[in-house]
Parts: structure tokens; sequence; C-alpha cells
């Protein structure tokens, strides 16, 4: 068997290299991509705990369900935006949208 | 027109680079972890879960790292695909079938075509930030704090739990019925949000109606 630490600590080391991405990119696709990484570490938490301490109820895994869904949409909304930057801007880079910057 | 293109021989080169460079990186791990299990220094279960972390760590820094967009598209691929394989581990098959299903099949589409719609590769620098080093800190303190404080914890130790498909389906549509319906919602308006963003501007009446002076009424 398992312990369940190890898919806590898998899921901890995707969530900081997703951190990482997020911060250390600067095309708005790539970020979304990173974004992606903390969203399935995140759900493996979810998973992992739920299977093991809470198989009666497995609120984790509708949790879960929930969080794949959300990260679906967030893409769809997020590339429309981004194709609306690259339409007014000629680039993906979140660098070129700094107005809202103080 | 279709040797235009330059599709073909990109994604070639993709593919065999990209099968070398797994390789490569790949068979010592995949070695060592056989003569481990053969060895029964590890369990059957045990030698699955490496090999997917593995494949999970390794997708995730190449999605991070790799400076070509595609290569980090095609990486996140893996890591989406080895995040499915950990899910069957934790006998977990419809999220692990949702996950590939909507992941594998939908949300990299999508970015595959946001990528190609944006031209992202033709910017060079679009993935040399300068705050890197920060960002290399920030996550490895975030990181380590969450390794550190998952080895202080105390977990229960319980045997993992199989749930049927039918035990989740009522769940799911009983109890969750209006979470369900409210993700209804947003996955609806998150589609005409994307439709409203991504469609094109309407064009300007004056640039349009050629002749505007003969009927100055038609533009609304």
């Amino acid at each position: 068997m398992i312990p369940l630490e190890n898919f806590l600590l898998l899921s901890a080391v995707l969530f900081a290299i997703g951190f990482y991405g997020v911060l250390a990119r600067r095309s708005a696709i790539l970020i979304l991509i990173s974004v992606e990484l903390m969203l399935a570490g995140v759900a493996i938490n979810f998973v992992a705990f739920s299977t093991y301490l809470d198989g009666e109820a497995f609120s984790g895994l509708i949790f879960a369900l929930f969080v794949i869904t959300v990260a679906a949409a967030e893409v769809g909304l997020a590339l429309g935006i981004v194709l609306r930057l690259y339409r007014e801007r000629n680039t993906a880079n979140v660098d070129a949208a700094d107005e809202l910057r103080w | 027109m279709l040797e235009r293109l330059p599709l073909p021989s990109q994604f070639d080169r993709v593919i065999v680079m990209g099968s070398m460079l797994v390789v490569l990186i790949a068979a010592p791990i995949v070695l060592v972890l056989l003569a481990l299990l053969i060895g029964d220094q590890i369990s059957a279960p045990e030698f699955v879960f490496w090999l997917a972390a593995a494949v999970v760590v390794g997708g995730a820094l190449g999605a991070v790292l790799l400076p070509n967009v595609v290569h980090a598209a095609l990486s996140l691929v893996a890591t989406l695909l080895g995040v499915a394989g950990i899910y069957l581990l934790l006998v977990s098959d419809f999220i692990a079938l949702v996950q590939i299903l909507v992941y594998g099949g939908g949300v990299v589409i999508l970015l595959l075509f946001g990528l190609m719609l944006t031209n992202a590769q033709d910017d060079p620098v679009v993935t040399d930030g300068s705050q890197k080093p920060f960002a290399f800190v920030v996550g490895a303190l975030i990181g380590g704090t969450f390794i550190a404080a998952i080895l202080d914890a105390e977990f229960g130790s319980s045997a993992a739990t199989v749930v049927a498909f039918e035990d989740f389906g009522a769940r799911l549509f009983r109890d969750y019925l209006v979470p369900v319906i409210v993700v209804a919602v947003l996955l609806d308006i998150a589609l005409t949000g994307a439709f409203v963003n991504a469609r094109p501007d309407p064009p300007e009446p004056a640039e349009t109606t050629e002749d505007a002076t003969a009927t100055p009424g038609g533009a609304s």
C-alpha cells in the first residue's frame, strides 16, 4: 500500500512547479499551462484525501470533478481573452497589458 | 498551398527529438525502478506510482522550463496523462477517465490552438523573464513549506476505498445537484464570454458602407 504522504508530496511538488511557471513565464498561454499544473496538483490532493480518509462520503472526488470542470471553463474563457489581447497588441505577452499596474 | 504550412516537418522534429529526450531521461529511471521491483524492494503499486510520479514531475518541469511553446504544451500532455495514472492508482477510475477526456481531449487542443493563433513562437523573448530567480525562490519556498507541513503531519492510516460508478453518479446528481447546476451555468457563461471576447470586432460603419452617402440610415 502506498502511503498517503507520497501522493501529497507529489501534489505539493506539482503545485510548486506550477507556481514557478506562473511567475516566470511571460506568454499568457504558458501561464495558463502553469495554472493547469497547479490545478492538477490540487485535484490530486482532493482525490488522495477522499480515497484514503473519506471513503464513505467521497466528497473529494466530487470536488476534483468540479476542479476539472472549472479548469476547462477557465481555459476556454482565458483563451478568448488572450486572442483579444493578441488582436489589440499583436502579442500574447502579459507585459503588453500593464495599464492597470501601479 | 500545403507545402507552405510548416506543420508536418515541425511536428516530425518535435516527435523525434522529444522521443529521444524522453528515452534518454526515462530509461535510467525505469531501469532503476525495474531493478528495485525485481529485487522485491518495492511492490508493484509502488513501482507504478514512482513511474507515474516521474512522468508527472518530468512533464511539469518540461512544461515550465522548455523555451519552445509547443514543446511545453506537449510536455503538459505527459503530465496530465501521468496525473490520470495517479488517479487510477487512487482507485478513482471515473476521475481518471474525465481527466483524460477533458484535459487530453479538450484543454490541450484549446491551448495548442491558442499557441498557433497567437504566434507565440515568433516572440524570441517570450519565456525569458528577469523575474525568474525571484520566481524560483518563491516556488521553492512554497514547495518547501508544503513538504515540511506534510512530513510533519500525522494522518490516520486507512485503506483506500473503491467507489462504484453508480454511487458516484447517485451522489453527484442527488446530494450535489445544486452545485452541478451552478457549474453548468458557469460553463454556459464561460462559453458565451469566450465567444464574445474572441469574436472579431464588428466593422466600423463608415468603413464598410462604401455608399454611405446614399444610404445614411444603414449604419446601426
